[in-house]
């Protein structure tokens, strides 16, 4: 399968006994995530990140653009640009689905829409539920911010719920 | 500081920018009539009342500078109003430098150090106090002493003025009605401006009753008696009468400025008259009143109007899609023609609506060209040449956005023009040509643009030492240069470096400046074009769209995408003849009524590859010829679908770096559509062919 999957097996981890202890204690520092695939994998990105998520509506190609910019689409009347977050992450590309959204993120300068190959469900993560980066090699290292782990390191299994927590900032700046 | 203060701040700005390019104005004016020897005093009066409007709101809102230079100049034009100093060119230099200085202060952040004032001081200083004037005696007269006592300072030195120079002052009695007095006087003055000066006018003592008031007008005129009654179309039961010279006698007494010395007649200023308060304040009721009547607004609300509007055409174009398919249906007969009635009134009012929006976006250039009359002025002093600017078409509208955008772009063509354009004095006379040059700055509109043409009778450019400038500084090749056609070789100077100067100035030849003018103009949408002639003159012609906001736009079709085409740069379009296409250098080309005329396939261009349910693959292909300027090229499409109005929108920051489209449109039917950039892809088309040709010429 697609690279990321051995990137995550090659996640070291992370002494987070201490963060555990505390988000027990105080019940608190929880941050949401909203889930989504792409090429197989969960990625997730901060849910305060995404303004909107859209249906797939006709995508107007634009010549001579980057090569991961989709097209553009009108939203309410702005023009907005449409990236395909497969092409941005080096994943092989793949035709739209039924299923398919666009997440609309504001990168400071401008509203972008990113196409998702499908949206699972927002997750509220406990400190404990998170390894910071710094562990994720390879090519997505830059867009990287973290792994969720839905229930925590000691869950047998870690399961199918396990996502990569992507940095906004970095992926949308270019 | 809060937004509040912001907002004050910003109201303040905007207003003193208006009095600050009125005053310019006037003064230009002034300026010229100065030179032709006879100044219009109304205007120096005019501009005496602008510097202290300026004066009072500068202090109000705290602007110290700006208000302290305001009340030098106010001194000053004081004096020239009441004809204390004369309104000399050393004068109205001063006054110039004023304008300038008042709008450096404004331009500057508030905090911003103190600049140096005190030298701008002295001069005005240096022109106050002028030679006592020696006063005629107003006694000698046959006004009433009444009239006299009352007259305003400024008033009675006009008066004092005409019977100087002997202009014959004649008495008029007018009767009008209560309810109609103000628009009646105004007219009353605009009659007699062309021919008369209207000294003062007063209520007259025994005149007038409940409804209606009687005025006595002082007038001073060249014209006889009964031209007067024409010109000012005085009803019959209007008294007009010269106003003759006595015998010198010495029971009139000499005339008092105080009315307290005034002799036994009581004041004629009846408290509750309508014309009661000083002259001034009359004239600073009037500018109130037409400040109130306009809205200052911020043009990013136009531009949501603006986009309202369009979602509105969209909405029109949904229902009549709607109305399209439910025509088939004969049940429904009755309702549609309900449907098709309201629809088409919507179409109607919606029209209105966008004229109405544009039409509010539009500002005259006469405001910019008033700008630069004054850089006219400053540059040419500086440079010690005599120009003369000659301007027509100032009433031509433009999108108040473009207009922002020109100033820096035509002050530079103009520097140039005076700078290298026009000749010293001398070395015109010696060409034949009189020593005074012209600039001459004109606007028209032409369809659906604007052209503005700054033109010079100047030395003309040398289309080889721009060459060699150009070879030089490497923007083309060397070989090859020589066999440019004049008009290419004199477009070169808008390459980036390129200078026909050879000497640098502080004011232009730096070869910095003509490429960013054309930057400047291109990305307004416009072009810019040059012709030039030795020793005859050189004339920049540019041509904008008339607004940003709206165009009209050809839709087209190639391999099975959507464009739009602004129709502003379309010449027309036609079927292509695939036996007419030849090819020339490696460009195809066809034969258009005897010119050849390059073409352009959009889908190679943009690289598209045909789609699967392309079915125009094998069809017609037709040619859109676009031109701009003196650049026309075919654009070959797969399909036109028929001509649109549009409104451009902006795409986004990320995809700013993409050459070719002016932006993208919503088509109404979900379909988003590029519009495509027609100057930079000329642009693009024409350069890179050079630019082949230089490579070609290279490895020759």
């Amino acid at each position: 399968m697609s690279g990321a999957i051995q990137k995550r097996d090659t996640v070291l981890p992370a002494p987070l006994g201490k963060a555990k202890g505390r988000a027990e204690r105080m019940g608190a520092s929880t941050s949401e995530f909203l889930a989504f695939e792409l090429a197989g994998e969960r990625f997730a990105l901060p849910l305060g990140s995404v303004r909107e998520i859209l249906k797939l509506s006709p995508i107007t190609e634009v010549p001579r653009a980057p090569r991961d910019v989709l097209g553009i689409l009108s939203v309410r009347g702005r023009i907005t640009t449409v990236i395909d977050l497969r092409k941005r992450l080096r994943m092989p590309p793949c035709e739209p689905t039924k299923v398919s959204r666009v997440l609309l993120v504001d990168n400071g300068d401008e509203i972008l829409g990113l196409l998702v190959d499908q949206v699972y469900q927002v997750y509220r993560l406990h400190e404990d539920e998170l390894e910071l980066a710094a562990v994720v090699a390879g090519d997505l290292s830059d867009y990287v911010y973290g792994i969720g782990r839905p229930g925590g390191l000691e869950r047998e299994g870690g399961g199918d719920d396990i996502m990569i927590l992507l940095d906004p900032e970095p992926l949308l700046r270019r | 500081m809060s937004e509040d203060e912001d907002g004050v701040r910003a109201e303040f700005i905007a207003e003193a920018q208006e009095i600050i390019e009125l005053l310019s104005r006037d003064l230009l004016v002034l300026d010229h009539g100065q030179k032709e020897g006879h100044p219009d005093p109304d205007l120096v009066n005019s501009v005496f009342r602008g510097v202290h409007t300026l004066k009072g709101i500068a202090g109000m809102f705290g602007f110290n500078d700006l208000g302290e230079v305001a009340h030098v100049l106010e001194d000053l034009l004081d004096q020239l109003r009441l004809g204390r100093t004369d309104l000399s060119q050393n004068v109205l230099d001063v006054l110039f430098e004023g304008v300038e200085v008042l709008q450096r202060l404004l331009g500057s952040a508030p905090d911003a150090p103190r600049p140096d004032l005190d030298a701008f001081f002295r001069k005005v200083g240096g022109e106050l106090g002028g030679a006592p004037v020696v006063e005629p005696d107003l006694g000698a007269f046959g006004i009433d002493t009444g009239v006299l006592s009352v007259l305003t300072e400024y008033e009675e030195h006009r008066l004092k003025t005409n019977i100087d120079q002997g202009v014959p002052l004649y008495r008029v009695r007018v009767k009008y009605a209560l309810t109609s007095i103000d628009t009646d006087l105004e007219d009353l003055k605009t009659r007699a401006k062309p021919i008369a000066e209207i000294i003062t006018y007063l209520p007259s003592m025994d005149g007038g009753d409940d409804d209606a008031i009687e005025l006595e007008v002082l007038l001073a005129s060249r014209a006889t008696a009964d031209e007067l009654k024409i010109a000012l179309a005085l009803s019959d039961d209007a008294e007009l009468e010269a106003v003759a010279k006595r015998e010198p006698s010495a029971t009139i007494p000499p005339p008092a400025r105080v009315p307290t010395q005034t002799p036994a007649s009581p004041p004629t200023k009846h408290p509750s008259a309508p014309l009661a308060p000083s002259r001034d304040a009359g004239a600073d009721a009037l500018s109130l009143r037409a400040v109130a009547k306009t809205v200052r607004v911020d043009i990013g609300k136009l531009d949501h109007l603006m986009n309202v509007v369009g979602e509105l055409a969209i909405v029109k174009s949904g229902v009549g899609r709607l109305l399209d398919r439910l025509r088939g249906d004969p049940e429904q007969r009755a309702l549609i023609a309900e449907l098709h009635r309201i629809h088409r009134g919507f179409e109607r009012h919606l029209d209105d609506l966008q004229d109405g929006v544009l039409d509010v976006r539009m500002v005259p250039l006469g405001q910019t060209f008033d700008r630069l009359a004054r850089a006219v002025r400053q540059v040419a002093r500086d440079h010690g040449k005599e120009v003369r600017l000659a301007v027509s078409g100032a009433d031509t509208e433009v999108d108040k956005l473009i207009v922002e955008e020109l100033t820096d772009p035509l002050l530079h063509l103009i520097r140039n023009a005076i700078d290298h354009g026009i000749e010293p004095g001398d070395i015109r006379e010696r060409r034949g040509k009189s020593r005074t040059g012209t600039l001459a700055l004109n606007a028209y509109q032409k369809g659906n643009h604007v052209v503005i043409e700054i033109e010079d009778d100047g030395a003309g450019m040398d289309e080889e030492l721009i060459v060699q400038s150009a070879v030089a500084r490497g923007a083309i090749a060397a070989e090859g240069s020589a066999d440019l056609a004049r008009v290419d070789k004199l477009e070169l100077i808008f390459l980036a470096g390129v200078s026909t100067a050879e000497e640098v100035s502080d004011l232009s030849g730096r070869g910095v400046g003509m490429d960013v003018v054309k930057t400047h103009i291109a990305r307004l949408g416009g072009v810019i074009d040059v012709h030039s002639q030795l020793e005859v003159g050189t004339k920049f012609t540019i041509t904008l769209p008339i607004t940003l906001a709206i165009i009209s736009a050809l839709v087209v079709r190639a391999a099975g995408r959507t464009y739009c085409i602004p129709l502003t740069v379309v010449q027309e379009a036609l079927l292509l003849d695939p036996a007419d296409v030849r090819t020339v250098e490696g460009r195809e080309v066809i034969t258009l009524r005897g010119a050849t005329l390059p073409i352009c396939r959009i889908a190679q261009l943009f690289g598209l590859t045909p789609q699967a349910h392309d079915d125009e693959r094998r069809g017609k292909e037709y040619v859109v010829v676009t031109s701009l300027g003196q650049r026309r090229v075919g654009l070959v499409v797969s399909g036109l679908e028929g001509q649109q109005d549009i409104i451009i929108k902006p795409l986004g920051k990320s995809l700013r770096k993409v050459r070719g489209f002016a932006g993208a449109t919503d088509l109404g039917d979900q379909r988003v559509v590029l519009v495509l950039d027609a100057p930079s892809l000329l642009e693009e088309l024409f350069l890179g062919g050079e630019a082949r040709a230089a490579r070609a010429g290279a490895s020759a």
